[in-house]
């Protein structure tokens, strides 16, 4: 019932609107509660008609779709060709973890094991003893990286900036096992890393 | 009916107001209401006995007031000045652990003056204190920690760490247990007070003033205590830590399982911290019936014994001679063709460690296989009472006991070294209580004085005839103890020593005219399997094995049994069943790896006669199994199952033998000590003129007295440590 | 033959088809057709630009601000990788400048530090033998005892 009588109250733009379209692209049914948002009983004029049958016989949509996939083999495209390119990085990009250094080459961990307590994903095992010269270090330092969430609590928990989430992303592997990460991996990491480290650090060096 | 239970519920509930109302000390002493003193703390009215101090006032209505150097069991210092409250009407903040309450006052902990103090003081701590937490093994339990979380200052002030730099001290090496980094310590001086007052070593103490007060040892020497690791608990900072759990856990990441010791007969309890499977470290855990707060160094430090030497696959003697591990079901079928091949003609040993489910299966099981030959490694007379009244091989007194008496009389023991937390109590006692001690043995150093009676056995004669000037004293003595050492009674005189020591116990209660109730004999066990042997009807102490029929020698955990140092026949089928690779192993035709008393949940009786249980704290190595359910799976393939299937079923067996096994935590009263006695009068008292010795006379000796602190690294460092002291040119002969 | 292509693009741009000049003229710096269908096999891609550095594998590094910001700095892998050209062969020094996290060339940046232990990269290696495996670096926590055997008398 006010189906029926919103339609008879804007039959009127319809009407209007059928006029600059295409005529008949729905069937709609009448009544019932559906609303008709095209005119339904829009009969196409002749010259509609023949517009129709000439742009279905000779297949331009199609055509026009395949020229304009076409075009854009000649424009710049928008993706952009990794591995050559590389999207931009944030020096805070969480990637895959590294154990660093002092400039001496003293390993950075003191076994404080705060980032172990404050993993999330509980992905951090440490085990630690005294070493031979008196000072606290890790015997044991795994992530596995498989649990890992790249959340950064590890780095920001760490009171000598020695686990970090350094920039590297391209280190997927072929299985699991390779994933569990162990202090010589992680320290391997850093080694490897320190110079891109140390510029993040330095880069985000205001905001610390 | 109901009438009168309503009204008991009334009575009941009255009390309760009661007790509400007022507090414990008003409770106890409810004649002294009047000299009770009123005193507000925060506003809330609390009756305290004059004398009480306005920190224990405080803790009597829950509120904490933050403190460092005060601790109950050791004197007040007052030097940390955590404490400060505001107290009304007075112009300055008082330190509430030293001040004692006055009538009427009105304590502010919640005060703006209050808080202002603390932040000030905690300020002035943090100045000198190093921010090297994250290297501290006191991170996360340090009291500095904590309380600069919950009343210092949100802020810092120590911006220019440039001006002279932080106080700087340099780490004192006092020995292979307590590692120093002194330039933590806030000199609360709390280990000063427990090595003067508690362990009786007066080896550490400050020197300077100011900012250069330092605690030390004066020259250097090393703090060698059987109970120095305490000091380690007391610190509330991190300047002393343990060196063998250094760097090794955090307190957050450790699970704490509640259990016992077993490495001496006193049953202290402790909490075993362990992480990844692994015991990080044993910690006292309060029992005031047992060891307080306190634990022996042994007890503290021979964990890592628990890691060495580990037997953790069945084995079995191949004919080359060469032991190989086996599987499970091969060793048990070899090992019990053995046993139904020997008709009976089994002897077993069971050895210090064991515990009572342990022991208990074992008995059935060679009773089963038609023998009676289950004894104990340690000596214990048969004859007079026997084992057949506990009185006669219990501390009968209890270790609280001690606190009650005013005359110890030490028979051929070392209490130091035999049981530390046991003489604990007994300085204790000399400390506050003006206790008298007096020794029959060779000279030694308890940490206390006492009077010399000679190391001749013939001295208990003298002091049963009455005939001893040491009579004199004992007849003055209104609570008496006679303590004796259960080492003695290996001594070929043993029994003799034994029953005299129950005639004195009796004699010197007619002269001194003690309570009924209280009971002067008291025999101090070494072994911590001891006394749940013999409740089990073990036959004590075996020495010779050649007069029995041994065609299999069974041996539950025993490692020091005489049997051992003498020949054992080649055709004898040896079976060790325990969880250390030593003498006993090395004999063994076939071995069964057991449990250590972290591994499994046994039953263990005191020297008291107090059974109390140890916990699963880590699962056993290896193929290494429960030692009853080894037991129980022989058996079976024995054909002569044991009736008992789970920990339960072994348990009620357990009290059908002796009820009070299972009764844990409690100490059955001790009784038919006069019976006993009167039996004892049976035995020849012959007593032999050799002078009495004790096993454990040094500091050297204490350390390593069974399989697990043998097996222990840090054992062995600590008697090289006191063993290189000795030759240091400061040490003064004097053990110490 | 460049100098063919140069006469071609210039003529090609003085016929206002600009962008058939570029394509010339992409060919041309990369050393001619067949060159050219060479790199647009291997890189799917054929850009021109300037060679801003080469590192230490040999890779070359190019920079074009034609492109847009994201495409304007590109490597193309050392010849000897081939077809086995992956994201990890780009060394650290070079990596801050590919991401556009610095503007600096490593031989420029001073917040670059080279300490004599840091250890020469090395690419992604997993799939090969010599990929990282786990393996423990503890002791063992239980010291088990070695059977000695004493012989009964």
């Amino acid at each position: 019932m006010t189906t029926s009588l919103l339609m008879s109250k804007t039959r009127g733009i319809f009407k209007l609107r059928s006029s600059i379209s295409f005529g008949y692209m729905y069937s709609v049914r009448q009544g019932g509660t559906y609303y008709f948002v095209k005119s339904y009983n829009a009969v196409p004029s002749p010259k509609e008609l023949q517009d129709d049958l000439v742009r279905s016989f000779f297949f331009f949509d199609i055509i026009r779709g395949g020229l304009s996939s076409l075009s854009y083999l000649f424009r710049e495209p928008v993706t952009i060709n990794y591995p050559f390119e590389k999207g931009p990085l944030s020096p805070r990009f969480r990637g895959e973890h590294a154990l660093r250094r002092y400039p001496s080459g003293e390993e950075r961990c003191i076994a404080c094991k705060l980032c172990e307590a404050i993993c999330p994903a509980q992905a951090i095992t440490i085990e630690a003893e005294e070493r031979a010269d008196g000072s606290r270090r890790t015997t044991r330092y795994d992530i596995d990286m498989t649990k890992c969430i790249y959340c950064g609590f590890c780095q920001e928990a760490c009171p000598v900036d020695a686990i970090v989430e350094g920039p590297n992303f391209e280190y997927s592997t072929e299985n699991r096992e390779e994933l569990l990460y162990n202090k010589e991996k992680l320290l391997n990491n850093g080694d490897k890393w320190e110079p891109e480290i140390a510029a993040n650090i330095h880069a985000d060096h205001l905001y610390r | 009916m109901l009438r009168s239970s309503i009204q008991k519920a009334a009575k009941v509930s009255r009390r309760c107001v009661h007790i509400g109302n007022t507090n414990k000390a008003a409770v106890a002493k409810p004649s002294a209401e009047q000299t009770l003193l009123e005193v507000y703390i925060d506003d809330k009215k609390v009756l305290v006995e004059p004398g009480t101090t306005v920190l224990q006032a405080a803790a009597l209505v829950g509120v904490e007031i933050p403190r460092f150097c005060y601790h109950e069991r050791l004197a007040i210092a007052g030097n940390c000045r955590m404490c400060l409250v505001e107290i009304e009407k007075s112009p300055k903040p008082v330190a509430a652990c030293a001040m004692p309450v006055m009538n009427g006052w009105r304590v502010k902990t919640n005060s703006e003056m209050t808080r202002k103090a603390r932040e000030g003081v905690m300020e002035f701590l943090l100045v000198n204190h190093p921010l090297d937490c994250p290297i501290c093994d006191q991170g996360g339990e340090c009291d500095l920690q904590d309380q600069s979380m919950a009343f210092g200052s949100d802020r810092s002030r120590f911006t220019d760490i440039d001006f002279s730099g932080k106080r700087a001290v340099e780490d004192k090496d006092i020995g292979p247990l307590v590692k120093t980094i002194m330039t933590r310590c806030i000199h609360c001086t709390r280990c000063i007070r427990f090595a003067s007052e508690v362990a009786g070593v007066d080896d550490l103490g400050t020197t300077g003033r100011g900012s250069d007060m330092q605690v030390g040892t004066y020259i250097e020497k090393m703090f060698l205590s059987e109970l120095s690791g305490n000091v380690i608990d007391l610190c509330p900072v991190g300047a002393l830590t343990s060196k063998p759990y250094s760097f090794t856990a955090r307190p957050w990441e450790t699970r704490k399982i509640e259990s016992i010791d077993v490495l001496d007969a006193v049953g202290s309890n402790i909490v075993v911290s362990t992480r990844t499977n692994e015991v990080m470290r044993i910690l006292p855990l309060l029992n005031e019936q047992v060891n307080e707060e306190w634990l022996a160094d042994k007890s503290r430090f021979s964990y890592d014994g628990l890691k060495t030497q580990r037997l953790a696959f069945p084995m079995v003697k191949f004919d080359s001679g060469e032991l190989k591990a086996v599987e499970w079901e091969d060793t048990l079928k070899h090992a019990a063709q053995a046993l139904n091949n020997a008709n009976g003609q089994i002897v077993g040993i069971a050895g210090p460690l064991v515990d009572a489910e342990a022991l208990i299966a074992f008995k059935d099981l060679l009773n089963k296989l038609g023998s009676e030959h289950v004894y104990t490694e340690n000596a214990f007379p048969l004859s007079g009472s026997g084992i057949d009244i506990r009185a006669s091989y219990l501390f009968n007194s209890k270790i609280v006991g001690i606190e009650q008496a005013d005359l110890v009389l030490l028979i051929g023991t070392n209490p130091r070294y035999d049981a530390p937390l046991i003489n604990t109590r007994i300085r204790k006692s000399y400390v506050h209580n003006e206790l008298d001690v007096a020794l029959i043995g060779p000279k030694i150093d308890l940490t206390y004085d006492y009077e010399h009676l000679g190391n001749s056995a013939s001295t208990v004669k003298d002091l049963i005839s009455g005939s001893h000037p040491f009579n004199k004293r004992l007849a003055q003595a209104k609570k008496p103890l006679i303590i004796l050492g259960a080492q003695q009674l290996k001594r070929s005189d043993g029994a003799a020593l034994l029953a005299a020591v129950q005639q004195l116990a009796k004699k010197t209660a007619e002269i001194s005219k003690v309570d009924a109730s209280w009971k002067v004999f008291n025999l101090l066990q070494e072994a911590a399997s001891q006394v749940a042997a013999l409740d089990l009807g073990y036959k004590p102490g075996i020495s010779n094995l050649k007069s029995l029929p041994a065609k299999v020698l069974y041996l539950l955990g025993a490692d020091d049994s005489d049997v051992l140092k003498e020949s054992i026949p080649t055709d004898t089928f040896v079976i060790y069943q325990g969880h250390h690779g030593e003498t006993g192993a090395e004999l063994a035709d076939v071995i069964f790896p057991g449990v250590t008393y972290t591994e499994k949940q046994g039953t263990y009786v005191n020297t008291e006669g107090r059974a109390q249980q140890t916990l699963n704290a880590v699962t056993p190595p290896g193929y290494a199994r429960t030692d009853w359910k080894i037991l129980r799976a022989l058996s079976e393939i024995a054909g002569k199952t044991l009736e008992y299937e789970t920990l339960q079923e072994v348990r009620k067996r357990l009290e059908e033998v002796s009820p009070n096994l299972t009764s844990y935590g409690n100490v059955q009263e001790s009784n038919f000590i006069a019976q006993a006695t009167e039996l004892s009068k049976s035995v020849k008292n012959n007593l032999e003129s050799k002078p009495i010795d004790l096993k454990l006379k040094k500091l050297e000796d204490y350390f390593m007295t069974d399989v697990i602190s043998r097996s222990s690294v840090t054992m062995s460092k600590c008697i090289q440590a006191v063993l290189k002291q000795k030759q240091n040119k400061y040490y003064d002969g004097v053990e110490k | 033959m460049e100098r063919v292509l140069l006469v071609y693009e210039k003529i090609l741009r003085k016929i206002g088809l600009e962008k058939f000049g570029n394509l010339i003229e992409i060919i041309r710096i990369n050393d001619g057709p067949v060159n050219s269908l060479k790199k647009l096999t291997y890189y799917d891609d054929l850009k021109k630009g300037t060679l801003v550095g080469t590192d230490e594998f040999g890779n070359r590094y190019y920079n074009n601000n034609y492109y847009f910001f994201g495409r304007n700095r590109w490597v193309e892998y050392a010849d000897h990788v081939g077809f086995n050209y992956d994201g990890s062969q780009v060394p650290p020094e070079w990596y801050g400048w590919l991401h556009y996290k610095t503007d600096y060339l490593p031989e420029n940046d001073p917040t670059r530090p080279n300490y004599p232990w840091v250890l020469k990269p090395s690419e992604n290696l997993t799939g090969t033998k010599a990929a990282y495996m786990c393996y423990s670096t503890t002791k063992p926590k239980i010291v088990v005892w070695t059977p000695q055997s004493k012989q009964k008398a």
